[in-house]
């Protein structure tokens, strides 16, 4: 048995009861308290110190006009300072036993905890997640530092080998040394507490550069652990763009890259890390979730009642903008034109608005750059198509980025909808003549994320599941809302290198593994 | 002093409901006289016995109508019976579907079985359809009330096409109510007269937008088609009753339903009605909700509420388990049970209390404690009530009502089988569960026993 297992104690962290009036009232009333404090300052945190530098805004995705965070951006100086006190943060924190370590993380899920609305109020702002997704992504956030803690805490214990008579043979674990952590702006409290914990909890020093979209969130989750008692030597936090990210990247001192965002940016990121400097006497690792073009699978006898709203969620949810989301829809010939009838019907329901509306199905996109992108790959794919359905609706009025959430029929295999992550609620249906045709397509992606399939035979399942590259299959679900601990999530290809945020080995690329194999014959004496 | 009345009443009613409890039972057809129903309920005790099977069986009915002709059916029913690895039973049907030379056979009885099963919980495909069987009972002494099965609603044209259904169905039950023959007692009661016509509606099959977070948009969404039905029940002098569904949708079927019946236009009518589910724990809070509205509303037709248990438990408890919150429902049968009662003598009380809108009560439940206990307190008070079973799963019960001189009504669904799997194997879920009451009666657990005190 992996001694990495999460102990049986971990549970996932409950989601707001949001189908409760009262609950939806409790939130509105965090968001109007947070609404009232707005902007929220971001500066650099180098160890103690709080340093100004170029600012920037952090914008309402929804309504570009409220500024949600004047941030401050790093460069290439501020890094090398941040990673110099890294070094020495590193020998502090990395001394302390993982118990400790792993105290100081629940600690800090104890400070999330208490501040469960208005961190979900400020994902809703920040960057436009709806409520049940702003929530959910406060809740990973606990659970990862929650499973992380338990999860170093049992690596701690390390690994059992074989014993012979006269030697003594142990397997330890040890920080691989300063990490930095690169976060994207999608998961903004999940994904920036979920990779810097893995780091912390083996007892790594943290250097973490969040998105430009999301600084504010990833300050919350730094102010919680710095309160829960991470040494601010060992957690940094620098604001900004690609200037701060590449210039951690390529520090020598760096031992560690966790990075979760595009596929361009993970690969570039790969190949700077490689490169070993003349001062350096490491080889980096890099841990990299990148893109996905995630594929939904539907046989003929599936069930449309359930198909629609699950490829809604999936397509749709949060503007079609999390790494898991449903990009392409391969359907059986049999119930090809039912399927679409019904979803492009469906699509027109959907509702788009601000993020910070209960009746909102789609909030904006992330930013202006995102919005001219996904708009750019609709029209173009628009008269390739057989069919198109957008939501009808007419768009929120103002400055927001809204694009309507759209549905293509029937473009062809090397259509670049049909190959490239978008990143957007667009959602692409193609008839495929059988199961199998289903799965080559699949196997022919430069990508292998997620994937799902709606079948209700247990042999087609069981095939599909053999031959699918997927990192994660979902099966008649959804193929969002991967669970710590549920679902250990991550892909291979193009994907990420893949050691799977939230399971049970996730956390090995954070250390050395160190084998001590002690003689313990003395005179032929086994002593 | 109260106290001690209320306990001096509760003993008396216990001996009449056991005394109804007896009558009912002496009045159910035999297994001998309805040897189908009695090899149905071998089948079902075997399915609850062989947990395995049943799971196939169950998944097997789910995608029967997705099959296309009988060798997919085949496929599909051996590939689920061969799933269960641990049922000798299923295993020996796995071999038989899956055998070259059986194939086509095993396949159509299977989908028989499963078309017979499902017509005894469907009365047709349509009104039109479904009219010789509604006209049969109501010639027999039950009244119905008619659910319309069909595919999720997940577009506006879906909608459209339940609502114009219910329409349909509305105006070919009312022309055909005129002709069939009086029935006092279930066209009176204490409330006044009771329509013939009688149309359950589901809100979310009446639009695509219920959100759990959002009941607002689910309200507006549906708000014009359910006034509309409202108008040709009340022009036609029919009853509409709205259904209750997952907890998920309770706010807004709630909201809506009170909303459009306070009304200026509806103040004459139609009669309508809504349902309380007894296995949520927040039921009781709910019916005072539902009370005071009637309190505060004039309304020249009474308002029913039709008690029931509740048909989604296993849906609220897996969904409230995997989110981590506290399932809105009971977890323990017996306190659900006592609930039931507590809510029926309420809603029986309800009755003669001076509102402005009046109560009507329909207890629809195949405990026969339940019913027993609901008919005994009902009789104590002088009051009337309406008892409720479903079509296929209590037809035992509602033939000893009816010898019994009780009012009762049939929850009658339509729609083709396609449509109805959801249906049906909500039904057999409901029929095969551990606490199933039926269950435990088809058992053979003694009377004393099912009689019980909750």
């Amino acid at each position: 048995m992996s001694t990495t297992a999460a102990t049986p104690a971990f549970a996932n962290e409950p989601l707001l009861e949001l189908r409760r009036a009262d609950v939806r009232a409790s939130a509105l009333e965090a968001l109007a308290a947070l609404d009232a404090r707005l902007p929220l300052e971001v500066p650099m945190l180098i160890g103690t110190e709080l340093v100004r530098g170029e600012a920037f805004a952090s914008v309402d995705p929804g309504a570009p006009e409220r500024i949600v965070a004047h941030a401050h951006a790093a460069g290439a100086a501020h890094v090398d300072a941040a990673v110099a006190r890294a070094v020495d943060g590193q020998q502090v924190w990395g001394a302390r036993p993982a118990a400790e370590r792993a105290a100081v993380l629940r600690r800090a899920a104890e400070l999330l905890r208490g501040r469960r609305l208005e961190l979900a109020a400020l994902a809703v702002r920040e960057c436009g997640k709806p409520w049940p997704e702003a929530d959910g992504d406060v809740c990973e956030a606990i659970d990862f530092l929650m499973y992380y803690a338990a999860g170093a805490e049992a690596l701690d214990r390390g690994r059992p080998l074989i014993q012979m008579p006269g030697e003594r043979n142990t397997m330890k674990y040890v920080p691989r040394g300063v990490t930095g952590v690169i976060a994207p702006w999608n998961f903004p409290l999940a994904i920036a507490a979920g990779m810097a914990s893995a780091a912390l909890a083996t007892g790594n020093a943290v250097v973490l550069k969040p998105a430009e979209q999301a600084p504010a969130c990833a300050k919350a989750v730094v102010d919680a652990l710095h309160a829960a008692g991470v040494p601010h030597d060992a957690l940094s936090l620098l604001p900004g763009g690609d200037e701060p990210g590449r210039a951690l990247v390529a520090d020598h001192r760096v031992h560690t890259i966790v990075f979760t965002g595009s596929c361009a940016a993970g690969l570039s990121i790969l190949e700077s890390a490689a490169k070993v400097q003349h001062n350096q006497f490491h080889i980096k690792k890099v841990v990299a979730e990148m893109g996905g073009k995630n594929v939904v699978i539907v046989d003929a006898d599936a069930d449309l009642d359930d198909v629609v709203p699950a490829l809604l969620s999936s397509a749709f949810g949060f503007a079609g903008q999390k790494c898991s989301a449903a990009s392409r829809v391969l359907v059986h010939a049999q119930v090809h034109d039912a399927l679409v009838e019904r979803l492009a019907g469906a699509v027109r329901t959907l509702q788009v608005g601000p993020a910070e509306d209960f009746a909102t199905d789609v909030p904006a996109v992330i930013d202006a750059a995102a919005q001219m992108r996904v708009r750019r790959y609709t029209a173009q794919a628009a008269p390739a198509a057989t069919r198109v359905a957008a939501a009808s609706e007419a768009l929120p009025a103002g400055d927001g980025f809204y694009v309507a959430p759209t549905l293509l029929v029937g473009l062809p295999d090397e259509h670049p909808v049909i190959q490239e992550e978008i990143f957007g609620p667009v959602l692409a249906v193609q008839s495929v003549p059988s199961i199998a045709a289903a799965c080559d397509a699949v196997d022919a992606s430069r990508f292998a994320l997620t994937g799902g399939l709606f079948s209700r035979s247990p042999k087609t399942i069981e095939e599909v599941v053999a031959r699918t590259p997927v990192g994660n299959l979902y099966v008649n679900r959804e193929i969002t809302g991967a669970m710590v601990g549920r679902q250990p999530f991550g892909g291979g290809r193009l994907s990420g290198t893949g050691p799977k945020a939230g399971g049970p080995d996730y956390l090995l690329p954070f250390v050395e593994a160190r084998a001590v194999t002690e003689n313990t014959v003395r005179h032929g004496l086994v002593v | 002093m109260l106290m001690d009345a209320e306990a001096t009443r509760d003993l008396d009613i216990e001996s009449s409901v056991t005394t109804i409890g007896r009558a009912l039972v002496a009045a159910m057809p035999t297994a001998r006289k309805t040897p189908r129903a009695a090899v149905e309920r071998r089948v079902m005790a075997a399915m609850v016995d062989d947990p395995e099977l049943r799971a196939a069986v169950f998944r097997f009915v789910d995608v029967r109508p997705a099959c296309t002709d009988p060798s997919d059916l085949a496929r599909h029913l051996g590939e689920l019976l061969a799933e269960a690895d641990d049922s000798p039973l299923a295993q020996r049907g796995a071999a038989l579907a899956g055998g070259a030379l059986t194939k086509r056979p095993v396949a159509a009885a299977a989908a028989l079985g499963v078309k017979q099963m499902a017509q005894r919980f469907i009365i047709g495909a349509d009104a039109q359809a479904a009219l010789p069987a509604v006209e049969k009972l109501w010639r027999a002494g039950v009244a119905t009330t008619i659910d319309l099965l069909g595919e999720a609603t997940v577009t506006e044209e879906e909608a459209d096409s339940y609502a114009e259904r219910c329409e349909v169905t509305l105006r070919v039950l009312h022309d055909a109510a005129r002709r069939w023959p009086e029935r006092p007692l279930l066209e009176r009661d204490a409330a006044g007269a009771i329509p013939r016509v009688n149309l359950s509606v589901k809100v979310s099959a009446l639009t695509p937008l219920l959100r759990p977070t959002a009941p607002e948009r689910g309200i507006a969404g549906a708000e014009a088609r359910l006034r509309r039905l409202l108008r040709v029940a009340r022009d036609t002098g029919a009853h509409l009753h709205v259904d209750m569904e997952s907890f998920d949708t309770r706010e807004a079927v709630t909201e809506l339903t009170l909303r459009l019946l306070s009304e200026p236009e509806f103040v004459d009518g139609p009669s309508a009605g809504i349902v309380l589910q007894a296995y949520l724990t927040e039921s009781p809070q709910h019916l005072d909700r539902l009370l005071a509205w009637a309190r505060q509303t004039p309304r020249a037709q009474p308002f029913t509420i039709r008690l029931v248990k509740g048909a989604y438990w296993d849906h609220e408890t897996v969904e409230a388990v995997q989110h981590g919150w506290t399932p809105p429902v009971f977890q323990d049968r017996r306190a659900c049970d006592r609930n039931f009662e507590a809510l029926s003598r309420r809603l029986i009380d309800a009755q003669d209390a001076d509102t402005p809108t009046r109560i009507r009560a329909a207890i629809a439940s195949h405990n026969l404690r339940s019913i027993a206990h609901a008919a005994a307190y009902a009789d104590a008070r002088g009051a009337d009530v309406e008892l409720q079973v479903l079509r296929g799963l209590g037809d035992e019960t509602q033939a000893a009502l009816l010898q019994e001189g009780r009012r009762v009504r049939a929850y009658c669904p339509i729609g083709d089988l396609v449509a109805g799997m959801a249906y049906l194997v909500r039904r057999l879920l409901e029929n095969t569960s551990n606490d199933s009451f039926l269950r435990a009666q088809a058992e053979g657990v003694d009377l004393t026993t099912l009689l019980e005190k909750p």
